[in-house]
């Protein structure tokens, strides 16, 4: 009985996913935004306190689904370990598939009462570092200058290993991505740096897609609710909900993924090259 | 008979005589009877026969001539290459062949990090996004000029790699940057 779509649960689980690395970003900006406040253009005092705000609304939440998920993942494994697989009519079986539904259900609920509030705060985080890589690096910048900013950091040897590795491409995991982009904005003290344009245009495409994707999480929890509902009348499970659990586990846990970088830095020491008079 | 035959010869040379002697105080230099590309492993010869077709007639092949000096150089890649480079486009420069704009952006093109697709007089908001795509796809067939450049030619990894990771986060910030700036309009 496939009732809870595969939309459910790959909406499910790149929300969670983003939701677990919105955790990891925001809580240390937060505490580093009490303790000592940059001055840098692109994260002023009022993003960073945005980003305070998300984080706390994004760790509310995250402490909620942790129990829930901690307790699914019991219940998926009293399950295995009971070979319910392929024997659903038991009554033992059926009733910890019930078990597992409830706590699907609740899982569904909690994201349900903390999505809007969520959706809130990270549109409108979005929304300032929007306005603010609008003016510092659309308008003030042309693509000469922008890529002199890029480059600027470069040159300085031996920084290139603090870079970020950019989004998406680098196969890397949001949450490990984020907790470098954290080290590198907790590090900036009051200088515009490259490295800064590059963390701010990365945070900020990804809160593009992350409230994109919680807009269309909300649409969905209503029906995945109901389709729960309807599964818990028949006191089953479905493989959905299994991967589902799995997908949490993995989040949570942290499964360890390849971390591999886009480009590797070469191994040759740098040493200082021919200079050009005619290098731009 | 004959003496009308020793007129004849006697003209002929006088003749042949008057176009040498026209010939030598002719002023411009002898145009090179053709332009062919320089042969060969070695780049500093290469150059020199480059150097003397491209100031004896060829001057129109330039691009031709320096494609194929960066084909040779790329038989025996050294650092040392990018000097024998800039020091060719500072004498194309001041023989006229090129401007020293022209001059400048060949050799960032090929040994710079910074990519000369990205000049631009006016704000990213304004000049660039418009044509976000086409830069670009510009800047990455200068990446391509820059592994030939500074890979291929200057086995210049660490400067190449700068190159790579520019092009990646160019390509990210105006990604945003566009996406902030909204839609054009």
């Amino acid at each position: 009985m496939k009732i809870t779509t595969i939309r459910d649960r790959e909406n499910t689980q790149k929300f969670l996913r983003r939701l677990m690395s919105a955790c990891l970003l925001f809580m240390p900006v937060a505490v580093q935004a009490s303790s000592q406040t940059p001055t840098i253009k692109l994260f002023p005092t009022t993003v960073l306190e945005e980003i305070k705000h998300t984080g706390n609304v994004a760790a509310e939440m995250e402490t909620g689904l942790q129990t829930v998920i901690t307790r699914l993942d019991e219940q998926q494994t009293l399950y295995m370990e009971s070979k319910c697989e392929g024997n659903e009519g038991d009554p033992g079986c059926e009733q910890i598939a019930r078990q597992m539904g409830n706590s699907y259900l609740e899982m569904l609920t909690i994201m349900g009462d903390k999505l809007p509030e969520m959706e809130t705060a990270v549109n409108s985080t979005s929304a300032s570092l929007e306005k603010r890589i609008r003016r510092e690096l659309g308008q003030k910048k042309t693509s000469w200058s922008l890529q002199e900013l890029l480059v600027g950091e470069q040159s300085a040897s031996g920084k290139n290993a603090d870079r970020p590795v950019l989004r998406g491409r680098s196969g890397m995991r949001l949450s490990d991505r984020f907790h470098q982009y954290y080290k590198l904005v907790a590090r900036s003290g009051g200088e515009v740096n490259s490295s800064l344009a590059v963390v701010a245009s990365d945070i900020y495409l990804d809160m593009q897609e992350t409230s994109s994707l919680i807009a269309r999480t909300r649409e969905e929890i209503s029906r995945a609710t109901l389709m729960e509902q309807l599964n818990q009348s028949f006191g089953t499970i479905t493989p959905e909900m299994q991967e589902v659990v799995a997908g949490v586990k993995s989040i949570l846990f942290g499964e360890e993924e390849a971390l591999t970088p886009m480009t590797a830095p070469p191994a040759s020491q740098p040493e200082q090259g021919y200079e050009s008079p005619l290098k731009l | 008979m004959n003496k009308s035959r020793v007129s004849i010869v006697t003209a002929l040379l006088t003749v042949a005589a008057l176009t040498t002697a026209l010939t030598g105080c002719n002023s411009n230099p002898p145009i090179a009877t053709a332009c062919s590309l320089p042969e060969g492993p070695n780049l500093d010869h290469a150059i020199s026969a480059a150097r003397f077709d491209l100031e004896t007639g060829c001057e129109h092949q330039f691009d031709q001539y320096f494609q194929r000096l960066l084909t040779i150089a790329e038989g025996d890649p050294k650092k040392d290459n990018k000097t024998s480079f800039s020091e060719f486009l500072i004498w194309a420069n001041e023989e006229g062949l090129l401007s020293k704009r022209q001059a400048r952006e060949t050799y960032t093109r090929y040994f710079g990090v910074k990519y000369v697709s990205l000049v631009s007089d006016y704000s990213v908001c304004d000049q660039t996004c418009p044509r976000q795509g086409e830069v670009m796809r510009e800047m990455n067939k200068e990446l391509v000029d820059k592994e030939q450049g500074l890979l291929k030619i200057s086995a210049d990894r660490r400067e190449y790699y700068r190159a790579n990771r520019l092009f990646q986060e160019t390509e990210l910030v105006l990604e945003a940057t566009c996406e902030a700036c909204g839609p054009i309009e």
